[in-house]
Parts: C-alpha cells; structure tokens; sequence
C-alpha cells in the first residue's frame, strides 16, 4: 500500500487475460483534466502488484468531481515479457460525478484486446 | 432467397449502396461499433482516425465520419495514406449516448494502436455500454 489510512475511493485491476494472470508489474498513472483547459494534470503514478492492484490511487480529498484518465504502459508491459503488442498503451478516460461512491477502473488485457468495466 | 438479403448481397460484391467517404478499393483499416447494452450496431457515431508523428509525438487527424446503420464506417483511410506508424481511433461515445437520452462512464473512448504492416487488413471494432466497452484486433 502506498499510502496508510483510509482505502482509495477510485481502484483498478488489471488481468492478462491472454495468460490467466494478473498484470502484475505494470506501470500506470492516473491524471484529472482541468475543466477550464481541458489540460491533462498528473495526480499519481504507480506500478501494479502481484496480484495486478495498486492500492492508493488517490485520496478521498483529492478526488473531486471531474474528468479522469487511467493511463496503462501495456506495451513496455509485455515487451519485459518479450512479447509484441497491439496497443503500445491504453488510456480509460471517465467521468466522476459522485466522489462519494467506489469506483474500479479494471483493464483485462490480451496482446491483440482490451476490456473495461465500472466496478465497485 | 428474400429480396432484401439479395439487395443485401449485391452491395458486398458492388459497394453500390455502402456510403463511402472515398470511391474506389476498401479502406485496409475499418471499424464496427456495436451497442452490447442494447444488442444494436453503434449507428451515428462520429468517430476520427488520427495518426502519431514519430518525431514530434503530435497528432494529426487524418479522417473524420459517422458510423452507419451498421455502426461501420467505411472509407477510413486510403491504401496510399495507410503507412506503419501509431494511430488512434477516437469514438465519441458520450455523445451517442446523450443523443439516446442516457448518461456514460465514458465521454469519449481512444484506441491507440501501432500499424506494422500495413499491406494487412486491419479492423479496430468497439463493443460499448454505457458502463463498459472493449476492443480487439480483427481482420
């Protein structure tokens, strides 16, 4: 966990699908878009767990209503394997209204697709 | 064989009732969006086809449309014009759902790919709800 106290209101998961593992080692980062400049702020940066996780996203402070973007390095991701993609990263952008709800942003991935969900 | 699956053969062979932004051979790349939430193709969609620069990294956009009845859009992008590089298909998904009348997780959805080969054929669908969506490479 990188952060003590309270879980992140705002979670994800990431899944290789193609092998049946999580995406452990994966670098990604989570960025809030300025709604006057439509710019693209860097909030945190992290890399996925054993298990594909990575607990402390954001803060319930930091996470006000807006627009949001889950950015994942899925090509670096399997090029350490030493494989090929087709997607050299994947961006999920969404929209938060209610900062009070649980939100899981995961990404099940293949080489070649991608899949996403709003979870809780 | 009914009339209509006739008419519907005769456009694949002829292309004569396909709404084509270009005349002449098929794009190498194409989309098909489809609305899994309600077991319909993704009709009216626009959607854009932007290519990455290598050396600046900026974007530029190469071709935009609507997808059709059939939540396809062909015409994406000329064989000559098709080079190896990275590319993005932006679908303006929170517009098509706000036209239907509903709300979205997504505002927009962006599938960045990288273009190898490009004598192959390509195709980039989206299968979207309103709180999901997912992506693969087809042919």
């Amino acid at each position: 966990m990188s952060m003590a106290g309270p879980v992140s209101p705002l979670s994800t998961h990431v899944l290789n699908t193609a092998m049946g593992v999580p995406g452990s080692n994966m670098s990604l980062s989570l960025h809030r878009q300025d709604p006057s400049t439509e710019a693209w702020s860097l909030i945190t940066t992290g890399t996925t767990n054993e298990d594909g996780r990575c607990p402390g996203l954001i803060s319930k402070q930091m996470f006000v209503p807006g627009v949001y973007k889950m950015r994942f390095e899925t090509g670096q991701y399997w090029e350490t394997i030493g494989e090929s993609s087709f997607y050299p990263y994947v961006e999920i952008v969404f929209i938060i209204k209610d900062p009070g709800q649980r939100y899981h942003v995961p990404l099940l991935l293949s080489r070649f697709s991608y899949s996403t969900y709003r979870g809780s």
